[in-house]
């Protein structure tokens, strides 16, 4: 007769296995490996590994004129080009004390907004191809792809510009332009709405995002989270109205921030959440500075050869993913004797591993993918 | 406002030295001791100035020295702070070292990381010392000015002399010769005439 003995007094333990997600993985957006321990389906701890698109592009600065660089930074976040040169060219502007004429003010606020929709744009379509949706991405490509074909026309290029340079932009904006902004954003507000009813209002989006890979208030200023990511952890604060550059005190709108709607505060859907309705106050502030933009020259009077005198600035703005800040040093000369890029992406994903361990693999790829990081920023 | 913050530091942490630059251009800054920069960080995160988030550690190479710039930032008073700390240069075997202030802020994890990746900076009691951006096993500090690629990195070339750009030869020459200081001009590549040698002594 068949005698079962049960020798394992104890329950049952699984052995951790180790998981390499990437570099290549199209949830990871890019080539960022996370060494994964998981037991069975559940995480036990997270490391990310950077690096694999390192380009040293600081290093590559220090032996660049001032203007030179400003194609560099477009190369950090190429998702949102405008955004990382608009920084730069401000830090430079800054030790210059050069003076934008008001139209340049304006059109870098026009263009600057346009290129957070395209960013947010790009997050929407690629976290709902995370998570098993493939026909948002569709919609939020043919969104996007109209604001590309204006900043293809206005600056020539459709993902790496150099178009904003120091003291102004480099090409004006025709009043067709204008004209077709205008009406870009008035189909565009009707479908954000439809987008945001199609994915965010889904039962199925609600359950693999609300509740998932919550990020705490003390976290958010432990580890330097910015941008969506801080607002969706509940925290009134954006750049753009606590310490305005260039011409956003001007403006009216709204910080958006995470509620918990559909679940708690911090979660997944609240940093989806934060990011569309971001995309309606662009929409505001552009239309407003349509009504206000007025004529004149984009471009101020800057020396022909750019020297700034010997010191350092600070200079950080809200681009769509987060606080970028760049610490530059001049020594007097014509190229830059050090530049160091703040990335947001970069902060953003040193908090992974304190967020990962306890969730599911598969929440994992739901959380790197509302945390919206580009490699081009992180690595450099 | 930076006399303040000093003057805080001061009172808090005795031998933290603190002296505000005010240069003529640019931000104004506050130097502390590299020895008391945790008792600073710790001063100012808990102080009346709630310094609650750090921004970026940016290491620069100033050739006779290094210098740490720590970008602090107030989310709820809404202020900045450059807090630098100066540093000898060392050499391979003797890297320049202080306390690692990850205790303060988590960011500074990842930020110490590159500071040592970079520049060759090493933080005591850091938590997960490794280099971040280059392969652990990678030679040198790329954002030093003196540094110099290395040739084989595991039996394969690193500068395979077919895809070197020579124009970049050319502009650093050219560079080298019209610049104030040629020692502060960084390439990463040794050049034809020997100058490679010079700096790296």
């Amino acid at each position: 007769m068949f005698e079962f003995v049960n020798e394992a007094s104890e329950p049952i333990k699984s052995d951790l296995m180790t998981v390499n997600m990437g570099p290549q993985h199209p949830a990871t957006h890019g080539v960022l490996r996370v060494e994964i321990q998981t037991d069975s389906e559940v995480v036990a701890r997270a490391t990310p590994h950077i690096g694999y698109l390192h380009r040293c592009m600081e290093k590559h600065c220090e032996h660049l004129d001032y203007r030179g660089v400003i194609p560099f930074t477009d190369r950090l976040d190429y998702l949102a080009a405008m955004n990382m040169e608009w920084t730069y060219v401000l830090a430079v502007e800054k030790m210059l004390k050069t003076e934008v004429p008001i139209r340049a003010e304006y059109v870098r606020v026009i263009i600057g907004e346009l290129q957070r929709i395209a960013s947010h744009l790009m997050f929407f379509g690629t976290y709902a191809i995370d998570l098993g949706a493939f026909t948002p991405f569709l919609y939020a490509f043919q969104d996007r792809e109209n604001i590309l074909r204006i900043f293809e026309e206005v600056s020539g290029a459709r993902l790496l510009y150099n178009y904003i340079w120091v003291g102004g932009v480099w090409n004006d904006l025709t009043d067709d332009h204008l004209v077709r902004i205008e009406n870009f954003l008035e189909t565009f507000e009707e479908s954000i709405k439809k987008y945001h009813k199609l994915v965010g209002e889904n039962q199925i989006f609600i359950s693999r995002t609300a509740h998932v890979g919550v990020i705490s208030k003390d976290q958010v200023y432990d580890y330097g989270l910015t941008g969506p990511v801080l607002r969706g952890s509940g925290i009134d604060w954006d750049l753009r109205k606590n310490r305005p550059y260039s011409i956003y005190d001007k403006f009216e709108f709204d910080v958006i921030k995470g509620e918990g709607l559909k679940g708690q505060l911090g979660d997944c859907w609240d940093r989806y959440y934060v990011r569309m309705m971001e995309m309606h106050e662009s929409i505001k502030i552009i239309r407003q500075a349509l009504a206000g933009i007025e004529a004149g020259p984009v471009m101020g009077k800057v020396p022909k050869i750019i020297k700034p005198a010997k010191g350092e600035v600070y200079m950080r703005t809200e681009c769509p993913r987060g606080e970028l800040g760049i610490h530059l040093v001049s020594d007097g000369t014509k190229v830059p004797y050090r530049l160091k890029v703040k990335s947001s992406c970069f902060t953003h994903v040193s908090a992974l591993g304190e967020m990962a361990p306890g969730m599911l693999i598969a929440d994992l790829v739901a959380s790197i993918g509302s945390i919206d990081i580009v490699l081009g920023e992180v690595d450099r | 406002m930076h006399n303040e913050v000093a003057s805080f530091i001061d009172s808090k942490v005795s031998g933290a030295n603190a002296t505000v630059n005010n240069p003529e251009n640019g931000d104004s800054s506050v130097s502390v001791d590299a020895s008391k920069i945790l008792e600073v960080c710790q001063a100012l995160k808990n102080g009346e100035h709630e310094y609650n988030v750090l921004q970026v550690i940016s290491a620069v190479d100033y050739v006779d020295y290094l210098e740490l710039v720590y970008i602090l930032a107030s989310f709820s008073k809404n202020t900045e702070l450059l807090l630098k700390v100066k540093l000898d240069r060392g050499n391979d075997n003797n890297l320049p070292s202080l306390e690692s202030v990850t205790s303060v802020w988590s960011a500074a994890n990842w930020q110490e990381r590159e500071a040592y990746d970079m520049m060759g900076i090493r933080f005591n009691n850091h938590p997960d010392h490794r280099r971040i951006l280059t392969p652990d096993d990678w030679e040198g500090y790329p954002l030093r000015k003196d540094y110099i690629v290395q040739e084989k990195y595991h039996d394969m070339v690193v500068n395979p002399e077919a895809k070197v750009n020579t124009a970049d030869h050319m502009f650093m020459k050219k560079l080298k010769e019209t610049y104030p200081d040629p020692k502060k001009v960084s390439g990463s590549w040794k050049s034809d005439d020997g100058d490679a040698a010079e700096s790296e002594a």
